[in-house]
């Protein structure tokens, strides 16, 4: 059982313990009020409820108070409240209870005293003096008989004794007389019951005062309310009138009148005596119980005070406990209804308008997401886009942009600060710079809305464009749209020059066999008929004419190669083995030609067209030979190693010689046609190697080495998946090199 | 009294006690049963009990004033009963009520019902009487049945008296003229 459950049910218990003691008790009471012997029977029942009533109740008053404390000190929403209107309750309760009892504590203490008046209490003892007055009279009266008739019985024994006894009986209506030796017994006896029992014997108080001489006298109450005068005197001896320890005992009869009247007097003293004992007494146990149920009643209003009070302000709490969760946002709050009254108006309405809010705010919220939604999509699409863009205002700052615009130009916007000025990513970046003068030369000058083409630093050309925004063109929003179409244009220079290659080959090829003919005729039929001088000239004439044709069939051949692009013809094979094979060809070509090989063995065969692949390595080797013109110790080297890029697997194959290398200012356009840094190169070599690695989805880099010489890189993917991740994967290096 | 009622007395008495019950009453004195025995007379149990009742100035001084004391002698008679409650055979009360009569200056004792009465010009002679009960018939021997043994307690009390059940109800906060004495119990075997 949790805290709060085991709470719950000890509130509950000492509420039924409360309810069930003060219920049983009212109802022993109820039947008791009709018994009274029922209730001395009840009683310690009845106190033991109404206690065990007034523990429960001060359990749960004080469990209130607490509450009450607690959430008065907390703060809690509506403590106040509550308080301010259980004192208010408490207080219109308690005033008039406690005013009532004291009004009946004085009714008390009146109406008790009133019941013991000292005039009562007076009269009483004024009447029992009285009635001792009359019976003592009497008593004296009948105590001087007897003594009398004791004297004349001093000579009497016998019948005479008897006779004297029966006559004075008759004479004074006495009961009875009784004449006692002095053994104590019962010597004569005369009684006005015929059948009379012979006496008992006298009391000792009787025989006591005779034998000291004296009379005896006393005043009997019977239980009939009669009362009897018991006198007895001793007789004296006959000759010397000494006692004789013989006495006589007479009862007398006190008047039914005076007996009554006496007897009403000693009831009367007696009950008010008794009630008089108990004043001070039963004014105290009526204050108690007034007290106790009082005190019942007190404790009953207070907490029905605090009770309802909390009862009447907890809708007053759920509604600011609601506003405070609506303040914080939760539309989701309902409060219980607590009735029809006012009261649930208010809920209601509260309750009706955190439903519309909360629909609001669910609207809200899906358009938001189907704006977050439409922005991701954006923005995938933008950074899935090679072409840059980038929203800007007309002070340069930066609103978005997205991945292909830092790569273009070589900045880096991520994690850039909304409203990023953007001058500040393109610090020490030239072509950034260039690209910001740009901008903002057109924007100061009122341009918004253009599309050219840009130059920038690196032989970089960018087709930009630029278009306000719609909703901002008060505020000079721009986005601006740009693509390096460096590549393109070098494509498109190179689509130029194969056409004219082609041209060139086609136009100049045909008559070039047609001069090496004649040249070679005119040498054989003048050859013969001529002096040695002129047949020296037309010989070296006629030589230069051949060698030269030979040049350009060469070149022309070279053209042919470079404008001719026949399919693939992609085959598995071992790169390395053909790699030594080209290698081994060279040596036997030229066996001045030193050329190592570092082939790595694990390399896999690689999915290519092999023939390409052949050219791709005569040209390079070639290259590389032809760069070692004049250089002592010359060597090309030709290495091979797998590497992984982005799950991709790549053929490397590294041709490095330890020539001059390339002259700087050609490195960048190295693999553009007819660029050569040699006197008789046709600067076709690297430009057709770049093409074949292009077709096959690689990359090559050239680069001089630190050391000294150039460097070759070509990564190749070794088959069609490799192809397709590699490209992925060249793409996010291309982007990162460009911002490196 | 039975048995539920001592439980609540008992349980009220627990609470109540500090306030009900001051530290010195008008009763104060020596209140004890000194013998109790009984006797059986051709079939018939009698009673025969000695009782020391308190005396003192109050006492008389109260009697004097009108009060009433009630003397009440209770037995219980039960027969036991192995792994439950005893058996009530007999459960009595002899009230005795001892006044003051003012007009006579005598102490008159009467039975509950007042059909017997007697007078003492003492209130030593009066106690010393109502201390004595001799061969009170109780109980018919054919009454005890079933096997003995058979348990006898008797007690004596003291209290105000000529007071209805409801003003002694009332009283139960301040009345101190309420005493006891401890039960004096005995086995009884035939």
């Amino acid at each position: 059982m949790d805290t709060d459950a085991l709470r719950l049910f000890v509130v509950r218990g000492l509420t039924a313990v409360a309810v069930v003691a003060g219920v049983a008790a009212l109802v022993l009471l109820a039947a008791s009020v009709e018994n009274s012997a029922l209730f001395s029977h009840w009683q310690p029942w009845i106190l033991l409820l109404n206690i065990c009533g007034v523990i429960a109740l001060m359990a749960l008053l004080a469990r209130k108070f607490w509450q009450l404390y607690r959430d008065f000190r907390d703060h809690k929403p509506g403590s106040r409240l509550t308080v301010r209107t259980a004192v208010m309750f408490g207080a219109l309760v308690v005033a008039p209870l406690i005013i009532v009892y004291l009004f009946s504590l004085d009714f008390i203490n009146r109406g008790i005293d009133s019941w013991f008046r000292v005039e009562i209490k007076q009269g009483l003892n004024d009447a029992l003096v009285l009635s001792r007055s009359a019976l003592d009279l009497r008593l004296r009266e009948q105590a001087r008989r007897t003594e009398i008739f004791a004297r004349s019985l001093r000579e009497l024994r016998g019948p005479e004794l008897l006779q004297r006894l029966d006559e004075e009986r008759r004479a004074t209506e006495a009961k009875q007389i009784v004449v006692y030796d002095a053994s104590g017994r019962a010597s004569a006896l005369s009684s006005d019951t015929p059948m009379a029992q012979q006496p008992a014997p006298a009391p000792p108080d009787v025989a006591l005062q005779v034998a000291a001489g004296r009379s005896y006298v006393s005043l009997n109450p019977l239980p009939n309310g009669q009362y009897t005068i018991a006198t007895a005197a001793p007789i004296a001896d006959a000759v010397s009138a000494h006692p004789t320890h013989r006495y006589v005992l007479i009862d007398y009869e006190v008047p039914q009148a005076l007996s009554a009247l006496a007897e009403a007097v000693q009831h009367t003293s007696s009950q008010y005596g008794d009630l008089s004992a108990v004043r001070e007494p039963l004014k105290i146990s009526f204050r108690l119980t007034l007290t106790l149920v009082v005190l019942l009643t007190l404790l009953a209003a207070i907490y029905g005070a605090i009770f309802f009070a909390q009862r009447l302000t907890r809708p007053v709490q759920d509604l600011i406990a609601g506003t405070r969760a609506v303040g914080k946002g939760d539309f989701g709050t309902r409060l219980p209804l607590p009735s029809r009254d006012e009261m649930g108006f208010l809920v209601h309405s509260f309750n009706d308008m955190t439903k519309r809010l909360r629909r609001a705010s669910e609207e809200a919220q899906r358009s938001r997401q189907a704006v977050e939604r439409e922005r991701e999509r954006l923005s995938i699409i933008l950074s899935r886009l090679s072409t840059g863009v980038i929203v800007t205002d007309r002070d340069l700052r930066l609103h978005s942009a997205n991945a292909s615009a830092a790569t273009i130009l070589g900045g880096e916007f991520s994690g850039a600060a909304s409203d990023a000025n953007l001058a500040q990513f393109a610090t020490g970046n030239p072509r950034f710079l260039k690209f910001l003068d740009e901008l903002r030369a057109r924007l100061q000058s009122g341009h918004d809305e253009w599309r050219e083409q840009l130059s920038l630093p690196g032989e970089r050309v960018l087709l930009w464009a630029c278009t306000p925004l719609p909703d901002e063109r008060e505020h000079g929003g721009v986005v601006l749209v740009f693509d390096d179409i460096t590549a393109l244009l070098a494509a498109q220079r190179e689509a130029a020059w194969g056409e004219v290659a082609r041209r060139l080959a086609h136009e100049i090829k045909n008559p070039l066999t047609p001069i090496q003919l004649s040249a070679e005729r005119l040498r054989r039929k003048l050859l013969g008929g001529m002096n040695a001088e002129d047949a020296q000239l037309l010989e070296r004439a006629t030589h230069t004419i051949v060698q030269q044709v030979d040049a350009m069939k060469q070149m022309v051949n070279a053209f042919s190669e470079y404008a001719r692009a026949p399919d693939m013809r992609l085959a598995h094979f071992s790169l390395n083995q053909l790699v030594t094979e080209v290698a081994e060809l060279y040596r036997l070509q030229d066996p001045s030609a030193e050329i190592r090989l570092e082939l790595d063995p694990s390399l896999p065969d690689i999915h290519a067209d092999r023939g390409r692949m052949r050219q791709l390595l005569a040209n390079l080797i070639t290259n590389g030979i032809e760069a070692l013109a004049g250089v002592a110790d010359g060597c090309v080297e030709l290495s091979t190693r797998q590497q992984r890029a982005e799950g991709a697997v790549a053929a490397v194959i590294c041709v490095t010689d330890n020539g001059p290398g390339f002259r700087k200012e050609l490195l960048g356009r190295l693999f553009d046609p007819y660029v050569t840094g040699k006197p008789r190169g046709t600067g076709l070599g690297l430009a057709i190697v770049k093409r074949i690695v292009e077709e096959h989805g690689g990359r090559i880099e050239a680069d001089n080495r630190p050391e000294g010489g150039a460097k070759i890189l070509v990564m190749l993917p070794v088959n069609d998946q490799d192809r397709s991740l590699f490209a992925g994967a060249e793409r996010r290096v291309e982007r990162r090199r460009e911002r490196a | 009294m039975k048995f539920p009622s001592a439980i609540a007395l008992a349980l009220l008495l627990t609470l109540v006690a500090p306030l009900s019950h001051p530290a010195s009453g008008p009763l104060d004195g020596d209140f004890q049963i000194h013998s109790a025995f009984v006797v059986i007379d051709r079939g018939v149990l009698q009673l025969n009990v000695h009782v020391q009742y308190p005396v003192n100035d109050r006492i008389r001084s109260a009697l004097q004033d009108g009060v009433t004391l009630a003397f009440d002698l209770e037995l219980n008679i039960t027969r036991h009963r192995r792994l439950w409650w005893n058996a009530s055979v007999l459960d009595m009360t002899l009230r005795r009520e001892l006044t003051y009569h003012a007009v006579t200056d005598r102490y008159v004792l009467r039975s509950d019902q007042g059909v017997e009465q007697e007078s003492f010009p003492t209130l030593e002679e009066a106690i010393d009487k109502l201390g004595r009960v001799e061969d009170l018939p109780v109980l018919v021997e054919s009454q005890l049945r079933g096997e003995g043994p058979w348990q006898i307690a008797v007690r004596a009390g003291v209290r105000r008296g000529r007071l209805s059940d409801t003003m002694r109800a009332l009283m139960f906060w301040s009345d101190d003229w309420h005493r006891n004495s401890d039960w004096y119990t005995w086995t009884l075997t035939l």
